[in-house]
């Protein structure tokens, strides 16, 4: 017998039990561990609105530059992003924080509409294309005080509204739509000029931009409109070119608007009893229920039966409402949402809940908010998933294929989606993460 | 079974040869109805010497539950459900802060972490996104073409399943009990393991940065037969087997032709 080595054979229970309480306990999260904030991108990237250097100019020179990002794709920022707005072929992400840089801007700059981005090279001009999340300077007189509440994109123009300071407009202005007076023949690539509106009759809460035209909505509910106005999108009862912000009458006139909702050439309102009121374009029936006519050029109210609306969203060719109950109605023309059958509709037809998860086993699931973009329609339920329907447009839905998608469906985030911004060919959603 | 009084034995009808029924001594040929030597018990034998008895979906060793038996011709029924891809449902529970090998908590441990950050919230917010993501394989599975009106018009009802092979997909979980460090969970799944419920609770133990093992995993119902339907042990014999099956012929009826058509 070699030496005093015992055979260990297999571990008694007693064993196994001792190495386990003895074995160490990991910590991989505390208790005060807050869920973190986050922005994931998709869509078309390169126009660069997608905020990544490395989709449009690869870092390794034989890695191809990718075209589309067709899932959700995290974006790194600095701050906490509290609101998202996606133009056409560009971003703009704005922070709630009392620090210099609130806003950040990404994608086409042509019109200047990300401000000006001094270039590198030549310290004289500016930037046309802007890849990554870039701070946009702009004109306050409290940098450190004021916050940015909200931020809106159009075409090829931008505004930022802060809480004490008004609301600030860049980008091109050959309708008016920032708010100063159309100059002949200016240039807006490298201008640094953003303008300053002061002039409403209270403080505005939200401001939304459509195509060509802006539109303010201040505490008193009342709505301003400036811009294009050739398909009647500033419901000021004429079809001209409005340089000021100038109050809309009409139907809206005393009554209190708690949305206002506009991304192509029509624009929806909601009061704070549920009605919807609508005007501009009407080519697509958006309007039929109220008027032949295809344009309409002074806020009327749409007589729908469908209960209280609590949020509208307009596309360019269909619209989305919101009601009380949680249920949500499409009208307009395109894909709709529900199957490839329905093309136009100018009533509203309800989208069946089913679809959005709720079922006996989970009732209580219901759709919280709703958005658009040109011919995308976005949802978002309480449980915070997210469903996209509508036209594919170069990867924009996020569903990972490249087809349209006739109903909603859900898109795979890893997170809870607290929000979203749908642009033209991209979107951005603001997500926060499970634990 | 045996002993059940069995069928009764063929007759038929042969001319036999007896006395005339006159007294005279001739003989003459009387129909008669007589049983056929060929069936009767001592020459036949026993009449069931092997039953045919099929499985129906798999059960691991360390699962418990309702298990479906097929006998004789139940058998082809067996068949006819497997193609109807009905949903299961079963009852999982789970340990929070510990990992093992085999997910399960008689496996060897790896390692021990802390769990007092979890809470029932962080919980279902999971099970909602693993619903979320299971619905999406589910339709995409089902290898219906999106883009026609009937995909749609099954959407809305619910109905889409895959009628086909697919990997485990879940289509419901709901969070049944939750006291640190137990929990359990109650999970709709269709062409599933049971080790794939048991790595399930493991993932989950991950995503809420901690680690689970699976103490439990319990079928309540596959397709149309619950726990009332089954048979506990004490209860295996004829009688109330002949019973059972009496019982659930007219639900399997009725699936399969809402299913199959």
């Amino acid at each position: 017998r070699r030496g005093l080595a015992v055979v260990a054979g297999p571990p008694s229970p007693r064993q196994l039990r001792e190495a386990e309480e003895a074995s160490p306990v990991f910590q991989y999260s505390g208790k005060a561990a807050r869920r973190k904030d986050r922005v994931f991108v998709w869509g078309f990237s390169y126009s660069g609105a997608l905020g990544v250097p490395s989709f449009v100019r690869p870092d390794a020179g034989w890695k191809k530059p990718r075209r589309i990002q067709p899932t959700p794709y995290r974006l790194e920022t600095e701050e906490k992003i509290s609101s998202a707005a996606c133009g056409y072929g560009f971003t703009l992400l704005a922070s709630n924080t009392r620090d210099i840089t609130k806003v950040w801007g990404m994608g086409l700059n042509k019109d200047s509409q990300l401000g000006f981005q001094r270039s590198r090279r030549d310290q004289t001009k500016g930037y046309e294309y802007v890849l990554e999340p870039s701070p946009i300077p702009l004109p306050l007189e409290k940098p450190q005080q004021t916050r940015v509440l909200q931020v809106s994109c159009g075409r090829a123009h931008s505004l930022v509204l802060t809480d004490s300071e008004g609301v600030f407009t860049m980008g091109n202005n050959s309708y008016g739509q920032c708010g100063r007076k159309v100059v002949e023949d200016e240039i807006y690539s490298g201008s640094h000029l953003i303008h300053q509106l002061k002039e409403f009759d209270s403080r505005v809460v939200q401001v939304v931009c459509g195509q060509d035209h802006s539109l303010f909505r201040t505490k008193k509910g009342t709505v301003y409109a400036c811009g294009w106005g050739a398909d009647g999108q500033t419901g000021l009862g004429h079809y001209n070119i409005t340089s000021v912000p100038t109050k809309l009458h009409g139907d809206i006139a005393g009554v209190n608007i708690i949305q206002v909702s506009s991304y192509g050439d029509c624009c929806l309102a909601v009061s704070d009893e549920g009605d919807v009121f609508g005007w501009g374009n009407s080519e697509y029936l958006q309007l039929a229920s109220v008027t032949e006519t295809t344009q309409v050029n002074i806020p009327r109210h749409l007589p729908f039966k469908i209960g209280k609306v609590k949020e509208a969203a307009c596309g360019g060719t269909g619209n989305i409402v919101l009601t009380e109950e949680g249920n949500v109605f499409v009208w307009g023309y395109g894909i709709l949402g529900k199957g490839p059958n329905l093309i136009e509709t100018a009533v509203p037809e309800m989208i069946p809940p089913s679809l959005f998860g709720r079922s006996d086993f989970s009732p209580e699931i219901h759709v919280a908010h709703v958005r658009c973009g040109l011919s995308q329609f976005a949802a978002l339920t309480n449980r915070g998933e997210l469903f996209v329907w509508g036209k594919n447009l170069r990867g924009c839905l996020g569903t990972g294929r490249m087809e349209d998608q006739y109903f909603p469906w859900r898109v795979t985030v890893p997170g809870e989606v607290v929000d979203v911004a749908c642009g033209v060919d991209h979107m951005v959603s603001l997500v926060k993460s499970f634990t | 079974l045996n002993a059940a009084p069995g069928r009764a034995p063929r007759q038929q009808i042969r001319f036999l040869p007896a006395p005339a029924a006159d007294g005279s001594g001739a003989v003459e040929l009387v129909a008669a109805r007589v049983p056929v030597l060929a069936d009767h018990p001592l020459v036949r034998g026993p009449r069931f010497r092997r039953l045919k008895i099929g499985a129906g979906h798999r059960l691991d060793v360390k699962a418990s539950g309702v298990f479906v038996l097929g006998i004789g011709h139940g058998n082809k029924l067996l068949t006819d459900l497997y193609n109807c891809h009905l949903t299961k449902v079963y009852t999982v529970g789970g340990l929070f802060g510990k990992a093992t090998d085999d997910f399960s908590d008689t496996g060897k441990l790896i390692e021990k972490t802390t769990f007092d950050h979890i809470t029932r919230e962080k919980l279902e917010r999971i099970l909602a996104v693993i619903q979320g993501t299971n619905q999406k394989a589910l339709l995409m599975y089902s290898n219906i073409d999106m883009k026609t009106q009937e995909a749609y018009e099954l959407a809305v009802k619910g109905l889409i399943r895959p009628m086909g092979k697919s990997p485990p997909i879940i289509t419901a979980v709901r969070c049944l009990q939750f006291a640190l460090p137990e929990f359990q969970l109650e999970i709709h799944c269709l062409h599933e393991t049971q080790q794939y419920l048991r790595k399930m609770v493991h993932e989950i133990g991950l995503e809420l940065k901690s680690s689970a093992v699976c103490t439990q995993v319990r079928r309540i119902r596959d397709g149309v037969f619950t726990l009332d339907d089954a048979l506990p042990r004490t209860q295996w014999h004829l009688q109330s087997i002949q019973e059972a099956i009496r019982n659930c012929q007219l639900k399997v009826e009725a699936e399969l032709e809402k299913t199959l058509g």
